[in-house]
């Protein structure tokens, strides 16, 4: 049960986390 | 999460619209090409159709239960991709229209409401958190959308093709694969489940009600219209300037913000829109529901007629600060409300209740653009600078935000006559 509950959340998190980090090199350039 | 992860894409679908109308003249757009203004339909259609269909399914929803509805939404979303890229392929706009936009707005209204009242009943002892952390999901979609719709038409094209075609396709397979994720972990609880050690306060808090009101009987409240205006004015004020974010801030800081720099304002403010959704619907755990609006009201009153001031000093920190606070409360009012709706209504058919009220955000999506864009060009047609043509919408945004906290400020609860007799199982 737990590990089937670590595959959801990494599932439905690292793509999240993925579009964080892309989004946050965008930003980056407002503060060049 | 999983399904509002997917159907958060259609904030970013505004990547697809250049190439999307150069698909003859590949480079640039050829006789024979969509134009810009044919596809920014697309969105607003999705928009518009999200609010009907979450109005019209919510019932079925409600009765279906969450797995069989989130499925429907993962046929509708991902089938809406496939039907869309045969529009793309015959070139006929209407099936483009068709398929992402009716079909796709159908995913979009039956997977936004499916989820909402399981995480209710799971989470009985922090609504707003629960349905913040899925909400938020809606926020973050675009994020992901937006770099991962860039490198699939990267990938696909070739030298008779610019890969949108190929790029839809491969969504439409992507998506559908992962709102099963959602479909197949989704649970209901049984009817006397609670968290353990919870028990539910003997005393309630201040408007939040022990009973139920079933969906046909709640719109016929006054609280659900005064929550329909307060959901409209807030999402008004947040929308339009999410519409506007790239011009506005080039404009604004005239030669000092490129194009570049202006994409990256579009997505810190789309972070903050995210992160609002999980933190400001947890705090209304907390603080109320009612008062988490009124924080939203008067705060944003405060920042929006704050931003020109801001804009004349040309500091960009403190303007872009500024719109990040925003933009946080414009989520955290999506996140807030069925919480707020639970508060009020009971759980019975609050997911239906919901999908009614979303017509709110339909509503929102037209007037709030028509508001900036309308003004703005209303401005510079009489000769106002164009760094100073936006000043008029803050102030008539600070306008709908003291609407809102009014209708906030009237809330009470709702009068017994209205509750459901019956049994409260949905």
């Amino acid at each position: 049960m737990k590990g089937k509950l670590i595959v959801l959340w990494g599932a439905v998190s690292l793509p999240l986390l993925w579009g964080v980090m892309k989004t946050l090199q965008n930003a980056m350039k407002l503060f060049e | 999460m999983a399904v509002h992860l997917a159907i958060g894409q259609a904030y970013a679908f505004s990547t697809f619209n250049l190439p999307l109308t150069k698909l003859i003249g590949l480079k640039a757009s050829a006789p024979g090409d969509w134009d810009l203004k044919q596809m920014g339909w697309v969105f607003s259609i999705a928009i518009a159709i999200l609010g009907i269909s979450a109005a019209v399914f919510g019932r079925w929803v409600e009765a279906a239960g969450p797995r069989k509805s989130m499925f429907t939404a993962a046929l509708c979303f991902g089938g809406g991709f496939i039907v869309a890229a045969i529009g793309i392929h015959l070139h006929q706009l209407w099936i483009l229209y068709l398929g992402y936009g009716v079909l796709g707005g159908c995913g979009l209204g039956i997977g936004y409401i499916s989820p909402v009242s399981t995480l209710i009943k799971w989470f009985p002892d922090r609504p707003g958190m629960a349905t913040g952390m899925a909400i938020m999901g809606f926020g973050g979609g675009a994020l992901i959308a937006a770099p991962l719709s860039v490198i699939l038409m990267a990938h696909f094209k070739t030298a008779s093709s610019n890969g949108v075609l190929e790029t839809f396709v491969t969504m439409g397979v992507i998506y559908f694969m992962f709102m099963m994720i959602g479909v197949y972990a989704i649970r209901v609880p049984a009817a006397d489940w609670k968290p353990a050690g919870w028990t539910a306060p003997a005393q309630p808090r201040q408007l939040v009600t022990t009973a139920n009101v079933a969906v046909d009987m709640a719109w016929r409240t006054p609280q659900f219209w005064l929550l329909w205006v307060v959901l409209c004015m807030n999402v008004t004020a947040g929308i339009g300037v999410l519409s506007q974010a790239s011009p506005m801030i080039q404009e604004i800081f005239d030669g000092r913000v490129s194009a570049a720099a202006a994409a990256g304002f579009v997505g810190l403010i789309s972070l903050f829109n995210m992160l609002g959704r999980f933190l400001w619907a947890s705090a209304s755990d907390l603080i109320g529901r009612r008062n988490t609006y009124m924080v939203f009201f008067l705060l944003g009153i405060l920042l929006y007629s704050t931003v020109p001031t801001l804009g004349h000093l040309g500091s960009i920190p403190l303007f872009v600060a500024a719109f990040c606070v925003i933009l946080s409360m414009y989520g955290g009012g999506f996140a807030t409300i069925p919480a707020y709706l639970r508060d009020m209504f009971g759980t019975y058919q609050v997911g239906a209740i919901h999908g009614r009220l979303l017509t709110a955000w339909s509503a929102a999506g037209v007037l709030g653009p028509v508001l900036v864009n309308y003004i703005r060009q209303y401005q510079i047609d009489s000769g106002v600078p164009k760094e100073q043509a936006y000043s008029v919408t803050m102030y008539i945004m600070c306008g709908l935000l003291l609407i809102g906290f009014l209708c906030n400020f009237a809330m009470r609860a709702v009068d017994e006559k209205y509750f459901h007799r019956g049994s409260s199982q949905a």
